[in-house]
Order: C-alpha cells, then sequence, then structure tokens
C-alpha cells in the first residue's frame, strides 16, 4: 500500500475512502493534550510525594527518631526506700517494708473506649480504687501518656497474684517493687510525723523543677514532709522495651541504681512520748470525771528542752494510725481524717493540737502579765493588792475563780493562788497608762512569742492571737473606729487579758516555749523536731552523721533576771505552798517542779449541742527548780479546772523523765 | 458504522496471527524492566516488612502470586485489546455479578465483605474489578455511536460506572470506590469528553465528598461508618490525643520521620517491629518500608513508579485505536492515582484510606491486578499503529 492511497480527513483530494481500508486511529492533538497534562500531573504528584518525603525523613529526621524511641522505651523507676525516721536514742519510729505498686501505662491501654473501660472495670473488681478515679488521674496528665498512673501503692499478695495470671487481660497495667512505711509504735505521734502519700496536682506543680515525679510518694505532713528531701533518697531507673501492646520485649537494663534516703533522727524520746499519749489519755479521763470537765474530748502535751528548745515530746489527742496512709486504703478509716464533716464528728484527729489549735490560755497567762507589769514599773514583787471575791470596774462585774479569798497580797502569793482580782488591778493599770505609752502587754506578750508562729521545724502553725485596741478595729470592720461600740477598746478588755481571757489564744507550743523561758532565765528558744541526718552505720559501727540541725540558738528578751526570780517563785510556790493551786499534785514529787494552772473560758459548740462556754484545763511548768531539764506544758480540751486534769498529766510526764513516783493527795483548784 | 467493524475483525485477525515470536522485539522494554523490578523490589520490601510479624515473613506467598502475575501478564500479550472492546459488556456485567456475589456470600472480614473464599485463594473481585471496569467503561465510551462531545457520553459512562462504585462502596470499601472514581475519571479523560462536562462532574463528586463527610454527618445522616469519616477528614487535624482516630497517622509519620535518609534496617525498625504502626504490610507499606529503607529507598521505588507512569503514558500516544488509548490512559491515571493517595497519607497529606501501595502492599488479588493491568498495557504497545507499514 503506497500513501497515495491513504485518504485522510481533510486531505485535499477529493478521492472517495476505499471502504475495504479502515479510517487509520491516530493520536488528536485534543488526545496528546491530555496526555501531556497528565504527564505534568504525574510529575507534579511525584514532586510532592519527594518534598514530603524529604522533609519527614530528612529534615526531621532526628525529631521522628525521638518520637519512635519513645514509643517503645518505657523508663520505669526503681523506687528508693525512703530514710527512717529515728528517736533520739536511735530506735526506728518509722521504717519501711517492701510493697506492690500497681501502675498504669495510658499509652499502652487497649486503643478502643469499650476495650479501655473493660479493662479499667476489671481492675477497678481487683484494686477497688473506682473507674472515676483512674480516669481522673490520667485527665490529670493527659499530656503525657508516657508516664504512669499510681493506682495503688501496696496491694495484697492476693491481688499481685491475681494480675500476675492475668497479665493478658491488662495491657498497660505493670507491677512494681516499691516500698511502704511502717510504724512500729503504731500511732505514737502520728500528727508530728506525718505521713507519706501521692503527690497532689499543686504539689507536683510546684516541685516538679526540684526533680519531682507525678507519681511519686511525698511526705504529706509533719516530719515526713518537713524533711521530705533528705528522707526520700533518689530513685533509680531501667529501661524497658515494650511492643505497641504495653508487653515487655526483653528484659529491663538497669540505667541508675537507687539510692535510700537519710535517716532523720529527732529530738523526740520515744518513752517520754508514749508516757506523754498516755498521760493525756489518763488525764481526759480524769478530767471527764468532774463536772466541768465532762466534755473532755481531746487535748495536747508538749515537752521541751528548756535550754534548747528541742522537742522531747508532743503527743495531740485524739490521733489516728499513720499507716491507714500506707498500703491499701481503707476509705473507711482514713475518713476522719480526709473528710471534713467525719473529721468533725471525730474531733479532728489528723490535727496536730500543739501547734495547729489555739485557746484561751487562762491563768498560765499570769506569769506573762506579772513579767510585763514589773518590766512597765506597774507593780513591785512586794506590793499588796486586794484579792477581793469580785472587782466592779465600769458597773461590770468580774469574779475570782474562788469566792473564798478576801485578803491583801503580793505577787509571789497571788500566782500561787491564781488569784484574779489581784490580776484584774494589774489589768486596770495597763488600761490607765496614758496612750503615748502604747500597749506594753501585748508588746511584752509579742516578745514572749505569742502571737506569732514559734517557728518549729514542721511548719503547719497557727498563730495565736495577742488581742490589741488596733486589731478590734480593724478585725470589727476597719477604721473609722470611734463611735462603734464593737470596735472600741474598753477596760474590760484590759482587765481579761490580763489573766489570760477574752479574745486571747495561744498554741499548746507557744505556752511550753514561754515557760521554757521562764525556766531559762529569759531566753526564747526555737522549738525544734529534727536532731541530724546520719547514714545507719552498718554492724558495730556508729552511723555517720551527715548533717545536724543545731536549731536557731535561744534569743535573749531583755526581762530583768529579778523579776523573773519573783515569777519562778511564784510558780514553784504554786506547787508546794500550801495555798498552791497545784500543790497537792506536784508536792509530794521528789524533783521540785514549778509551774501553772489554768483554767480558760471559751465558748465551745460541741455537735449536738448548743454553743456553752466550757473549761479548758492547762497546766504549764519545769522541773527541776533551780536546774530546769525540762518543761511541759498540758492542755486538756474542756477538761474544767487545770489542777483537776492538765496537772495530774503533766505529772504523768515528769514521772516518766526522772523516773520517779509521786503520790497524788489532792486535785485542787483553778 | 457497519464498514468498521468490518475492518476491526479483519485486522483483529491480523494481529492475532502477527503476535508471536516476531513481536518480542516489539515489546516495550523499559515498561517490562520497570515491571520486573517493581515485582522484586516489592518482594524484597515486603520480607523486611513482614519479617517479624507474627505469621513470619510473607515473602513466599507474596513470591507465588507474583510468580502467577508474570504468567498473567504474558497471558495478557496474547490477547488483543480488541477482544475486551468486543466483549466490553460481558466483562461488565460479569464483574457485577462477582461484586454482588461478594456481598451475598462473601467472606466477612474486618467489619466489610470483600473476599470470596475460594479455598486456596481468598479472591477479592473488586482488585481484579478495576482493570475489568476500565476496559468496560472504555468499550463503553468508545462507541462511536454516541459522539463523544455531546454530555450524553459522559452521561452514559456514569449509567455504567456508578453502579460499579457503589457496589464497591457498599462492602464497604470506600478506598477501592475511590480507585473506581479515578478510573471512571481516566476513562472520560482520555475518551475526549468535553472540559466543561469533566469540570461539572468532578466539582459534582466533590460536593458529593463533602455531603459524605461532613454534611450529612453533622445532620445526623451517616453514610459512612463513624471510623471511616474519622480517619479521612483526621489528616485536616491531628490532635495531641495519642489514643484518638489520628493515632495510625501518628504513628505512621513517625515510622517515616524515624526512617532518616538511609533508613532503619528492618531490625531497627521498631514501629513497624513493635506493632506501632498499624497495616504496616498493607495499607502503611509504604511508611513501613520508608521506615526500613529510609528516604533512598523510598525513592527507589517512586522513581519505578515514575517509570511506569512515564511508559503506560507512552503506551497512550501509541495506541492504534481509540479504546485502547482510553484503557492505557485510564490505567497509567488509576496507577498514578493509587500511588498518590496511598503513599501521601502514610506521610500525612491525603485521608487515610484502603488503599494498597501497587506491587508492594500484601495481597494476592491486588498483585496478580497490578500485573495483569501492565500486561494488558504492553499488549496495547505490541500493537501499536506502526506507520511505516502505513
Amino acid at each position: 500500500m503506497g500513501s497515495a492511497d491513504f485518504p485522510r480527513r481533510g486531505s485535499r483530494r477529493f478521492l472517495p475512502g476505499d471502504p475495504r481500508v479502515e479510517e487509520p486511529y491516530r493520536l488528536t492533538p485534543q488526545l496528546a493534550m491530555r496526555v501531556a497534562i497528565l504527564a505534568f500531573l504525574a510529575l507534579g504528584v511525584f514532586a510532592v510525594l519527594f518534598l514530603r518525603l524529604w522533609a519527614l525523613q530528612v529534615l526531621s529526621s532526628q525529631r521522628y527518631l525521638a518520637v519512635a524511641n519513645d514509643n517503645r522505651v518505657r523508663t520505669i523507676r526503681i523506687d528508693a526506700p525512703r530514710g527512717p525516721i529515728l528517736d533520739r536514742s536511735g530506735k526506728v519510729i518509722v521504717g519501711n517494708v517492701a510493697g506492690t505498686r500497681v501502675e498504669l501505662w495510658p499509652a499502652d491501654l487497649p486503643k478502643t473506649w469499650p476495650a479501655e473501660r473493660k479493662e479499667l472495670r476489671a481492675l477497678s473488681l481487683v484494686t477497688g480504687v473506682t473507674v472515676k478515679e483512674m480516669l481522673a488521674r490520667m485527665q490529670e496528665y493527659k499530656d503525657d501518656p508516657l508516664t504512669p498512673i499510681v493506682v495503688q501503692r501496696g496491694i495484697r499478695r492476693d491481688q499481685v497474684f491475681y494480675l500476675e495470671e492475668h497479665a493478658s487481660e491488662f495491657p498497660g497495667v505493670r507491677l512494681a517493687e516499691s516500698w511502704l512505711r511502717t510504724y512500729p509504735y503504731q500511732s505514737l505521734a502520728a500528727q508530728v510525723l506525718g505521713y507519706v502519700g501521692r503527690i497532689t496536682e499543686p504539689e507536683y506543680k510546684a516541685l516538679k523543677k526540684k526533680g519531682y515525679q507525678p507519681t511519686d510518694a511525698i511526705g504529706q505532713a509533719g516530719v515526713e514532709s518537713a524533711y521530705d528531701t533528705y528522707l526520700r533518697g533518689h530513685d533509680g531507673s531501667a529501661q524497658l522495651t515494650v511492643d505497641s501492646l504495653g508487653r515487655p520485649k526483653g528484659a529491663a537494663v538497669a540505667v541508675t541504681t537507687p539510692a535510700p534516703g537519710e535517716a532523720l533522727k529527732l529530738t523526740l524520746d520515744i518513752k517520754l512520748q508514749r508516757a506523754a499519749e498516755k498521760a493525756l489519755s489518763y488525764g481526759i479521763g480524769l478530767a471527764r470525771g468532774t463536772q466541768e470537765g465532762r466534755y473532755a474530748d481531746g487535748g495536747a502535751i508538749v515537752a521541751l528542752d528548756p535550754n534548747t528548745g528541742a522537742v522531747l515530746a508532743m503527743a495531740s489527742n485524739p490521733t489516728y494510725k499513720p499507716s491507714l496512709f500506707a498500703g491499701v486504703p481503707d476509705t473507711k478509716k482514713l475518713a476522719p481524717l480526709l473528710n471534713a464533716s467525719v473529721a468533725a464528728k471525730d474531733n479532728h484527729p489528723g490535727i496536730n493540737r500543739a501547734t495547729m489549735a489555739a485557746y484561751p490560755p487562762g491563768s498560765t497567762w499570769k506569769p506573762v502579765t506579772a513579767l510585763a507589769a514589773m518590766q512597765e514599773h506597774l507593780l513591785t514583787p512586794y506590793e499588796q493588792l486586794l484579792c477581793s471575791p469580785d472587782l466592779v470596774d465600769h458597773g461590770q462585774t468580774f469574779d475570782n475563780w474562788t469566792p473564798l479569798i478576801d485578803q491583801w497580797m503580793d505577787l509571789k502569793t497571788a500566782l500561787a493562788e491564781s488569784c484574779d482580782t489581784y490580776f484584774y488591778r494589774v489589768g486596770q493599770k495597763f488600761y490607765n497608762l496614758p496612750s503615748d505609752r502604747g500597749h506594753p502587754l501585748q508588746a511584752w506578750a509579742n516578745r514572749f512569742g505569742f502571737g506569732e508562729p514559734t517557728g518549729i521545724d514542721i511548719g503547719s502553725e497557727v498563730d495565736g492571737l495577742v488581742p490589741t485596741p488596733e486589731w478590734r478595729c480593724e478585725h470589727f470592720g476597719g477604721p473609722p473606729c470611734k463611735g462603734y461600740v464593737d470596735r472600741i477598746w474598753k477596760p474590760g478588755y484590759s482587765i481579761q487579758l490580763a489573766i489570760g481571757q477574752g479574745d486571747l489564744t495561744v498554741t499548746p507550743l507557744q505556752m511550753a516555749r514561754f515557760y521554757a523561758l521562764v525556766a531559762n532565765g529569759g531566753k526564747l528558744v526555737t522549738p525544734h523536731l529534727a536532731e541530724d541526718v546520719e547514714l545507719s552505720g552498718s554492724k558495730g559501727q556508729p552511723p555517720r552523721v551527715l548533717r545536724r540541725f543545731a536549731g536557731q540558738p535561744p534569743q535573749p528578751t531583755d526581762v530583768d533576771p529579778a523579776a523573773l526570780a519573783v515569777v519562778q517563785q511564784g510558780l514553784e510556790e504554786a506547787t508546794h505552798a500550801s495555798f498552791g493551786t497545784s500543790s497537792g499534785v506536784f508536792g509530794s514529787f521528789p524533783v521540785d517542779i514549778a509551774g501553772k494552772t489554768g483554767s480558760a473560758e471559751k465558748v465551745v459548740t460541741i455537735p449536738g449541742y448548743q454553743p456553752q462556754k466550757l473549761v479548758q484545763s492547762w497546766w504549764c511548768g519545769y522541773g527541776p527548780y533551780g536546774k530546769p531539764s525540762i518543761v511541759v506544758c498540758a492542755l486538756i480540751e474542756n477538761g474544767g479546772h487545770g489542777g483537776d486534769a492538765a496537772a495530774p498529766a503533766a505529772l504523768k510526764v515528769f514521772e516518766e523523765w526522772f523516773k520517779k513516783t509521786a503520790v497524788v493527795t489532792q486535785h485542787a483548784s483553778d | 458504522m457497519a464498514i468498521e467493524t468490518v475492518d476491526t475483525r479483519l485486522r483483529t485477525r491480523r494481529r492475532a496471527e502477527s503476535v508471536g515470536v516476531a513481536s518480542i522485539r516489539r515489546l516495550d522494554w523499559l515498561l517490562i524492566a520497570g515491571v520486573a523490578a517493581l515485582a522484586l523490589y516489592g518482594l524484597y520490601a515486603i520480607d523486611g516488612i513482614t519479617k517479624h510479624d507474627s505469621g513470619g515473613s510473607a515473602l513466599s506467598r507474596q513470591g507465588l502470586y507474583a510468580a502467577v502475575g508474570t504468567v498473567l501478564f504474558v497471558a495478557a500479550l496474547f490477547v488483543d485489546p480488541a477482544t475486551y472492546r468486543r466483549f466490553h459488556r460481558t466483562i461488565y456485567f460479569g464483574t457485577l455479578g462477582l461484586m454482588g456475589l461478594v456481598l451475598v456470600a462473601g467472606a466477612a472480614s474486618h467489619g466489610s465483605t470483600r473476599w470470596i473464599d475460594i479455598g486456596f485463594f481468598a479472591f477479592q473481585p473488586s482488585e481484579f474489578g478495576k482493570v475489568l471496569f476500565v476496559l468496560a467503561l472504555a468499550g463503553v465510551l468508545a462507541d462511536r455511536s454516541v459522539p463523544v462531545t455531546s454530555a450524553r457520553a459522559p452521561l452514559r459512562a456514569l449509567m455504567y460506572g456508578v453502579p460499579a462504585i457503589a457496589l464497591v462502596f457498599v462492602q464497604p470499601d470506600f478506598g477501592t470506590a475511590l480507585v473506581y472514581t479515578a478510573a471512571l475519571g481516566g476513562v472520560l479523560l482520555f475518551a475526549g469528553v468535553r472540559w466543561l462536562h469533566l469540570a461539572v462532574l468532578f466539582v459534582v463528586t466533590v460536593v458529593a465528598a463533602l455531603l459524605i463527610l461532613w454534611i450529612l454527618p453533622s445532620a445526623g445522616v451517616n453514610v459512612l461508618k463513624p471510623y471511616q469519616t474519622a480517619r479521612l477528614t483526621g489528616f485536616t487535624h491531628p490532635s495531641n490525643d495519642p489514643r484518638g482516630a489520628t493515632y495510625n497517622l501518628r504513628q505512621s509519620i513517625t515510622a517515616v520521620g524515624a526512617g532518616g535518609l538511609r533508613g532503619r534496617g528492618v531490625l531497627g525498625a521498631t514501629q513497624t517491629r513493635l506493632n506501632y504502626l498499624p497495616a504496616h504490610s498493607t495499607d502503611f507499606a509504604f511508611a513501613s518500608l520508608a521506615e526500613e529503607h529510609g528516604f533512598f529507598g523510598a525513592a527507589i521505588l517512586l522513581l519505578l513508579y515514575l517509570l511506569v507512569v512515564w511508559r503506560a503514558l507512552k503506551v497512550v500516544t501509541v495506541a492504534n485505536d481509540l479504546f485502547s488509548a482510553i484503557v492505557a490512559g485510564a490505567i497509567a491515571f488509576m496507577f498514578l492515582f493509587q500511588v498518590f493517595v496511598n503513599s501521601a497519607m502514610t506521610m500525612g497529606i491525603a485521608p487515610i484510606t484502603g488503599i494498597p501501595l501497587p506491587f508492594v502492599s500484601v495481597g494476592g488479588s491486588s498483585l496478580l491486578t497490578n500485573f495483569l493491568a501492565l500486561g494488558v498495557l504492553q499488549a496495547i504497545y505490541i500493537r501499536r499503529g506502526d506507520r511505516r507499514r502505513a
């Protein structure tokens, strides 16, 4: 066939087409164009793919490599045992026991919600932690799926076995060896020691920079919290390779080994502490047997070394067992500590009443008034003031605690007999001072450490309150104060303040600190609990002290030694003179004890009753007189007269400290 | 036109006789080389990808399919494309029938029904259907009794195309339905349908997609299963939720990125080996390959695809009738579409759909179909119009 035979469309030749020859298909320009378009499209597509591939694999490969490694490598923690807490003689008060921790790794949970919910429900059945709680914790750390959530610290052996046997049904759940706190002396010094618990979200946010982890356990109160940095030690870590279902592939490789926490030695004397707690219960029991003290339901005893401020014992009642926070939590038993309304019903066992509760001090305050009055030259020690059954000031009658005394007396006797009217007159002297003298009674009270924290190393203190005219004005609505009855400082307030009543409140620790000042000749000590941090020595070796907490040195207060001597004598007469308010308790004790009773009225609302005035029972004092080695301050809440409850309780502490016993002849007054 | 028909038959006979030993020289050796390289590289890659899977390496099984595929490729050379044209209705209804059968009696898998189990081989009609669909539609459009420039031509194509797409869609196999739609577009494009008509169809498709993905679900009508919608739209708003709908996507991008320039090797590719990358032997094969063999490895694969697409477009230009040109063009377009959507989705620049990566993803039906499609291209090439003879 020649090309001449080949008819074309558009051919200029007008030859008819050969019917036997097909008009051949040819690539039209239109189709060629479309092929070209597709070719360019293809080039464009491949250009996009190459660019994206380059961006991911060359420009950002390090980042994705890190993500891929995070995916597969789980850094697991090896818990460091927490340092033990020792008493002053080295006895272990808080130790450790091995336990098992249940962790949940959110990244390894089933990817669908129904499967995840099923697993969480099953885990909830085993551990007793609700699904809601687990989800809430996961929500807290939702930005960080590679940090495990601690479902529970310390589960029982049967729970461990179940979870181990059914490991395949619990992807993302890991069991880890852990340590739990153990308390050989049960509830002893519970509020002082505090407890260890899961770090809360605000705590974690605050402590993140110091290297704390969201899964950490942390000291939550008292010594455990204040000295957490020493006690916690350093956790070790290991790396574990896991597959996409969180199943471990191969063994964990240790990266760092854990460093156990250091031992913390306290100034606490465990025997004295036990005696103080027993004494407190004993005092509450005594109080309940009296008319005024029938509602007695708690209290505190503080024992200090008057020269250093070292806390020898610090008891608070009611109390609890810190072991409740270790291991399987029992919500019912923990309720008095965590649930506000249950806590109120059980009279707040979690509160350390020695530092966290403030009470009117009553007559134990009289030495403060006496010292301030002598310092301000309002009173000389041998000046005789009338101790009448009552005193009328501006039409208001102020009674003495007993109507049976009506005689002139000096300061020592007034302290020993705890005469209220004597001190009312001193209060009047303070009120009658010209205004340019300021408020010297309150100023001296502040100098003696009232109205401000004592600075004890475990923190958690309330300030108490030393009322001043300025405070009164501020508290009842702010200036202007003139013309508003509530805001004006009236003579009655000075009179009340002189005997430790009215708006004045103090903590038992502040009171003990003041009596330490009386005992040591006028120096204000800073109470402290920690003695040193040490490494427990190996067998036979003495422990190696790493750091000693000297405590703040006692601060001089410039109290006139002569004035102090008068107060000391007054306190000694109070426990030994025939008319002393606690002579019946301390008179026969072989060691010379000096101290003061207090019976302070306070408006109290006991659940189920109308608010009523109840008497707080106090006794504060020290011994041996002349060369004091211990200060004891006892308070029985709603315990009635100081001589009936607090004084006998304090005596028990002295008995343990001096290893001697007394014959209590009579529970006296005030 | 009767005359043309007679003529075609005449030519068909002649060409059928002419395919023989002499035709070997007429083969497109570049295309052959491309296919062979892709098949071998795919086998090499899939061996690494599946080495640590619970079932062990899929190499032997895939190798067997590749061997069968090669036979299919050679067999396709002997079939004159005109035969397909003549029987395009049979092909069409046969395909439709098989897909209907899948719906009735297919084995259920992953919540969707795609397979017919014939004992030794779980057969996936919608995969083979890709090529058959192109052949049937090309036959419809190559019929010049309807002028291709009129609106009736694309409408006729839709009349045939939409039921098949719908059947795949209801399986449900959204990814494959997308490929079918792309094939339909390719057929219309190379048949010479007017740009205006193409544009209208494109807009209609986009609107339909928006309806299905966003508008209807927000009105409470769910055409797709929720997981599908989440996967398809997930790439537009990758969130930080590690366990949410974008989990697969994040793991996939991480796998690709971690691969780096040279790859992490079969043992070092933890995303694949420890199963963080889901469906890494099928839908996410590209990510797995990129993780193990890096930018260089992925680039080799992409260049091989580019080679095949280039040769397929070459085939369009040398086809000696319109039918063949349409078939070649549509196959090229479909191939490009699959490569793009699959690899782009693993890198987060396309929606996640279950489309296999040609010559790499584990799956017999897909592999055989790819061999068949390229065999048809080669058959068209052998029968190219020879100007010298004219």
